[in-house]
């Protein structure tokens, strides 16, 4: 239970690389932040570095107010669970959990109350006595999570702890994760490069870049206002259409010109953008795919675009759609909208008409990148 | 129904070769291992012969007996005996300990001179120690560590430049996950306590290959000890003492005691095999990381 503080952290490598540039970021007592990123964008290095397995280059790491830039990882009451578990193998599930509670040199009645304790919160208490060649991915996994769980250290780092199991299992651990943070109540720094897993386990979610910080904010921050086209991107899956458009401005009103259509800027966004005093121009637009609705008929608001290919993902459908001058966009139409005359008309090189509404729209600058109106 | 019947007969065809391929392989094994046993048999029988102490024309004793080891304790076999012992395991324990100090150093620290260290040492160890020789002796000499105090100077000289064998451990260990080394650290463990704790367990056969090759390398050294101890008798180790038992003038009262010298000498070594043989064969990595 701490609060961490990166200030000016950076990374640069021998080689002259920098890993990461200038990472700010303040976590509070008992928050569960996720650093989220493709790879190499610096988010593991960064948890290395709060864990002191990485030299910090420049600027200071905080622990519970206290710099730990000096500070060798055993000092820095930390625990950590590894992408690849990194069990030790010649030593059984029960020794493994063990192992950190015995360097600390406590009574072994002790240790054993906390290693069966543990076990059992995890379900591996039959496992004690295997060694860890004899367990699957997911009690693998456990028994990672099992050994960072005694410590009662100060925080709690994991660096992709579900990227080793297969997707069902992956879907499983998560759930336990956000169970196992309520019952530990402590400080998580959790690493992946899996947007699902940053929304819904994060209370705030890092998302970085070639070790820059494109944003910081809660999910519903990241996914609803997500400052530049990068982070609007990688937020949602599967992930925000941008059209190349013309905003227009006329009067109080504002209306974007996607391939000959004209839809109305509305409600909020047309507010936001009246406020901000956005003249218009060249912008980029961005629609999720499931803000994207098939429009019945050509009119003003609907885009012509030819269907290329229909992904049945059961509940709903992916229609991979390309536009006149070639644009491809996705659209996601929930299953139980269409009849069957209307599905089976979704063949590929079907003619469709697609429309949105202005409250759905993100606008981005063509050449900075940033969103206009957050 | 032919085809069947032709598959089986090819089927059959190809056991019978199997069958005559391992007869052959076999044959020639156990003719390999009988050249290669004859001279130790030869060695045995000659250490047990009684009735005369020159060599002779024949190799099964005509009268048995241990007199030619009783013997070898009225000599100065003991002496050496005890000088290649205690040689042998101090350098088996300081040697061992400098290669896996070097060997994990050399895999997991990064260095600014780690490379350029690396390979100095590797073209040093292509010149053979024998260039060595002279200027070992003038400074062990000037150090008083010859002749009879040869023990401590041949010690320093097996184990100063163990820091070159490296190689082998530093390559093993170069296998083991550096994710265990971090997940040790972060759980609370120094460097020496990852070493001995997570990576020596992991290295078992490694570490005695290491031992092994730290304890042969003194036990049967001859060219340093030689010249070491230049001819006192109490400075050499049995290579040398039994060595001088071939001189033409001792050889016809020595040459069966010479052979049961042999065979006490050949005793710890084998043992010191048949007991940690069976840690060659394991690995133990199994299970650490995803795989």
């Amino acid at each position: 239970m701490a609060s961490v503080k990166l200030t000016n952290v950076k990374k640069i490598y021998d080689n002259k690389v920098v890993a990461v540039h200038d990472f700010n970021l303040d976590i509070k007592d008992k928050e569960f932040v996720v650093f989220v990123g493709p790879s190499g964008c610096g988010k593991s290095t960064t948890l290395r570095m709060v864990a002191g397995l990485e030299e910090i280059s420049e600027g200071t790491v905080e622990i519970d107010g206290e710099v730990v830039n000096d500070l060798q990882p055993k000092d820095r009451n930390i625990a950590m669970v590894f992408q690849n578990y990194a069990l030790y193998p010649h030593m059984t599930v029960y020794d493994n959990i063990a192992f950190s509670l015995r360097l600390q040199k406590m009574p072994e009645d002790v240790i054993y109350n906390k290693v069966t304790n543990a076990a059992e919160i995890l379900g591996i208490t039959e496992y004690l006595m295997r060694k860890p060649r004899a367990l699957s991915g997911g009690q693998r996994q456990r028994v990672a999570i099992g050994r960072a769980m005694v410590r009662d250290s100060k925080v709690f780092l994991m660096d992709e702890p579900l990227s080793n199991l297969d997707a069902k299992l992956r879907n499983q651990m998560r759930a336990e994760i956000i169970l196992l943070r309520q019952k530990l109540d402590t400080t998580f720094i959790y690493v992946t490069h899996d947007q699902t897993e940053a929304m819904t386990l994060g209370d705030r979610i890092v998302i970085m870049k070639d070790g820059y910080i494109m944003q910081v904010g809660t999910p519903t921050e990241v996914f609803e206002k997500p400052e530049n086209l990068f982070v609007a991107e990688f937020i949602g899956a599967p992930k925000m259409n941008i059209l190349r458009t013309n905003l227009m401005k006329a009067g109080d009103k504002y209306y974007v010109m996607p391939f000959g259509a004209k839809i109305e800027v509305d409600g909020e966004k047309g507010k936001l953008l009246r406020e901000k005093k956005i003249e218009g121009g060249e912008v980029l637009l961005g629609v999720r795919p499931e803000h994207i609705v098939l429009a019945k008929e050509a009119g003003e608001h609907a885009i012509p675009v030819t269907l290329e290919v229909n992904e049945m993902m059961g509940s709903e459908l992916h229609l991979h759609v390309f536009t006149e001058d070639g644009t491809r966009l996705i659209v996601r139409v929930p299953t139980i909208d269409l009849d069957n005359e209307q599905r089976e008309n979704l063949v590929n090189g079907a003619k469709l008409f697609i429309t949105f509404e202005g409250k759905v729209m993100h606008f981005f600058d063509p050449e900075t990148e940033k969103n206009l109106i957050y | 129904m032919a085809k069947e019947n032709n598959s089986m007969q090819r089927h059959m065809g190809m056991r019978a070769a199997n069958a005559i391929s391992n007869t052959l392989i076999y044959i020639l094994l156990i003719v390999i291992s009988v050249i290669w046993l004859i001279p130790f048999v030869f060695i045995l029988l000659q250490s047990l012969r009684v009735e005369s102490t020159w060599q002779v024309g024949y190799v099964v004793p005509r009268q048995w007996g241990f007199d030619n080891y009783v013997r070898l304790l009225s000599t100065n076999f003991p002496k050496w005996y005890l000088n290649t012992l205690i040689m042998a395991l101090v350098t088996a324990v300081l040697q061992t300990v400098i290669v896996l100090c070097m060997s994990y150093t050399l895999s997991r620290f990064r260095f600014k001179m780690r490379k350029p260290l690396m390979q100095f040492m590797l073209i040093l160890g292509m010149f053979p120690g024998m260039l060595t020789m002279i200027i070992l002796y003038r400074v062990l000499k000037d150090l008083g560590m010859t002749q009879a105090n040869a023990v401590p100077g041949l010690i320093l000289v097996y184990v100063a430049s163990s820091g070159m064998g490296y190689y082998v451990s530093k390559g093993f260990f170069d296998t083991i996950p550096k994710s265990l080394d971090e997940a040790a650290r972060v759980d609370g463990a120094t460097r020496a306590q990852v070493l001995y704790k997570i990576i020596l367990p992991l290295a078992k056969p490694i570490v005695i290959y290491t031992i092994l090759t730290a304890f042969m390398g003194p036990w049967g050294d001859f060219v340093f000890a030689r010249y070491i101890s230049m001819g006192t008798a109490a400075g050499m180790n049995v290579a040398v003492g039994l060595n001088n038992w071939l001189n033409l003038d001792q050889i016809g009262n020595n040459y069966t005691m010479f052979c049961a010298g042999g065979v006490v000498v050949a005793i710890p070594v084998t043992i010191l095999f048949m007991c940690l043989q069976r840690y060659y064969v394991e690995g133990v990595t199994g299970g650490a990381v995803k795989g």
